[in-house]
């Protein structure tokens, strides 16, 4: 696609999406008023019950155990230390944070729905989107406060190692502070993307299919520049197939930011606000299905 | 407007309309980091002024499924490898280098010291190593094209097109193309000071007068406030303004000057077809051309007649061997 056609689709998708919000508007905006109070109080809720939760403060602990292990690449040149520090780290905050965002979310909407203890919250005068959007918004705090937590774990061993790790000529120890932060932001954006994913399939499948299905949402958003090889070796109907497949499921690579971060290579800016605005996009669409999906479901 | 059937449909045109305006943001997702996701996937030939494909060294991968598998975690299953390699190779297994770090620079493109530790393994130990010109040849070449291979996926790199430079000027001697990458390496703001000189090495080694005073006047521009690189450049361009009609004085300039290093003078500045110096295939010393018999008293080989040289085996008279 051309960057002019790419510019007129967009454009036009726009104005379609825009005309569509006025036109809805009788229908979301007398809900709105009453939807952000429900909805804070339910995310809350649900940041209380992960809090007692001995399992992600267990997860924690393991992460700073990982973090603090790779210490002992210490006979490495410093420059070596710092790249295998800041890969090891991100990555460790991406993949433990990705456990958690599946082993969080996919139990909220079941897991009430299998104790029954939705019937208190949707007798009272809570619309069943404002339950979604408080669901998914308690997971984001929760998954925001292990992301953070993992980071500051991080910074703390690089701080301590730059402290520590003597310069060599040609070969310096740089925590590329600010960059690690910045990648470990991206990174929950990306859990972000796939928490509201795992929650459109809590809304209509059982507990084990959700944590099946978030693996495989999980491993096919991380493969997307396999799959644009697999779209060039392809034509025909393939090629349509995996075109419209890929333009489906979520883009988590977008977010992944790990790579250039322990190679110390320039961050494309354009690049990662585009991802954030690519990943706000999917979370609308993929929340606004959940709550269809949910409204219809019999609990 | 206000029934729930057109609601719905409204609500689906909404998600659809937003779904399609993701689809050309994505697009330019991928124009904007072509890294990852390298929208231009045209393969092209590598020379010094056009990098070329990026990727053609994934392309030549032989193990793309685990590449595939290791998805965003490549960075760290190539921490992983390197950590091996490291043993591998203070346990003194270098033939089993070379496996390791191929698929450390698969995995992580962009991990310049395994490109150079990778390129230089194969163009100097490797080849150091084997025993017979053709795998010497290979080794050789192979060393080259990690490089090329390198350069073509860092191309912001000054160092990995220095060390091609490098590896096609000390061990190639092709001194033409290591020129060129030589001033390729300079340009980059970053470069050091050595990446400059390295732009007029080759052609004082070809004699190549039209190339090598242009060469060595840009080297002198680079790096005005750093008097040692000065020093170099002006007392190369004074030299080679006194002796520019004498070769042969050159020639003996450069083996004198490395009588510590004989072994390595040899190896680095006597080729095949050098006019001006024989090696003793006994000692490994040069002699001035068309000497009866090695200028080494210790040694004292007679050079065999023109006629007697042909019968000879052409990998004892190669004057370039290492050993």
């Amino acid at each position: 696609m051309s960057p002019f056609a790419g510019r007129l689709i967009l454009i036009i998708a726009l104005a379609m999406a825009a005309g569509v919000i006025v036109m809805l508007r009788r229908l979301w905006l007398p809900a709105a008023a009453h939807a952000v109070p429900s909805i804070w109080r339910i995310a809350s809720i649900t940041v209380s019950e992960a809090r007692r939760r001995r399992v992600l403060q267990a997860v924690i602990a393991l992460v700073a155990l990982i973090m603090i292990s790779m210490l002992f690449v210490a006979y490495l040149s410093p420059a070596e230390q710092s790249r295998m520090l800041i890969s090891g780290g991100l990555s460790a905050i991406t993949v433990f944070g990705i456990l958690l965002s599946i082993f969080v979310a996919a139990f909220l909407i079941p897991q009430e729905i299998q104790n029954r203890t939705i019937y208190p919250i949707l007798a009272k005068p809570v619309r069943r989107f404002e339950f979604v959007l408080g669901k998914y918004l308690g997971a984001l705090i929760v998954l925001g406060l292990m992301v953070a937590v993992m980071t500051g774990v991080l910074v703390l061993i690089l701080l301590i190692s730059d402290h520590y790790v003597q310069d060599q000529p040609g070969s310096v120890f740089d925590p590329n502070l600010a960059k690690v932060v910045f990648a470990a932001a991206m990174s929950y954006c990306a859990l972000a993307v796939l928490t509201a994913l795992i929650i459109l399939i809590s809304t209509i499948g059982s507990t084990t299919m959700t944590i099946i299905s978030a693996f495989i949402a999980w491993a096919l958003g991380s493969l997307q520049s396999t799959f644009l090889d697999s779209i060039q070796q392809t034509t025909g109907f393939a090629h349509l197939v995996l075109i419209l497949f890929y333009n489906v499921v979520p883009k988590l690579e977008n977010f992944d930011f790990r790579h250039e971060v322990a190679n110390f290579m320039p961050i494309s800016v354009v690049g990662a606000w585009q991802a954030v605005l690519h990943g706000a996009g999917y979370i609308l669409v993929v929340l606004i299905l959940a709550s269809l999906f949910f409204n219809d479901r019999q609990v | 407007m206000s029934s729930p059937r057109v609601n719905n449909w409204l609500i689906a045109c909404l998600m659809v309309s937003i779904l399609l305006a993701l689809v050309p943001l994505q697009e330019s997702i991928h124009r904007s980091r072509p890294d990852r996701f390298d929208p231009d996937r045209q393969t092209r030939l590598i020379d010094p002024n056009q990098t070329g494909d990026r990727m053609r060294f994934l392309r030549k991968a032989s193990t793309p499924a685990i590449i595939a598998a290791l998805g965003g975690f490549r960075t760290v299953g190539a921490d992983l490898l390197w950590l091996k390699a490291e043993r591998v190779w203070h346990g003194g297994n270098w033939s089993t280098m070379d496996p390791i770090l191929e698929a450390v620079t698969q995995l992580d493109p962009h991990f310049i010291l395994a490109w150079v530790t990778r390129g230089w393994h194969c163009a100097y130990n490797l080849h150091g190593e084997a025993q017979i010109k053709s795998e010497k040849d290979f080794w050789l070449q192979r060393g080259i094209s990690v490089f090329e291979d390198a350069v073509a996926a860092n191309p912001d790199s000054w160092e990995l097109s220095f060390q091609l430079a490098w590896t096609l000027y000390d061990r190639a001697r092709e001194h033409q193309r290591a020129a060129e990458w030589a001033r390729r390496a300079a340009e980059f703001p970053e470069a050091t000071s050595y990446a400059a000189r390295l732009c007029y090495r080759p052609y004082e080694h070809i004699m190549d007068f039209e190339h090598l005073f242009p060469a060595m006047e840009y080297a002198k521009s680079r790096f005005p406030n750093d008097e040692h690189h000065q020093f170099l450049v002006n007392r190369d361009i004074a030299w080679w303004t006194e002796h520019r009609d004498d070769p042969q004085e050159h020639r003996r300039q450069i083996v004198i000057e490395n009588t510590a290093r004989r072994q390595r003078a040899i190896d680095y500045y006597l080729y095949p077809d050098d006019p001006y110096w024989d090696v003793c295939p006994n000692c490994g010393l040069p002699s001035p051309k068309g000497s009866d018999a090695c200028q080494n008293p210790a040694c004292g080989y007679v050079f065999p007649r023109p006629q007697e040289q042909e019968t000879e085996p052409a990998e004892a008279a190669a004057p370039n061997t290492p050993r």
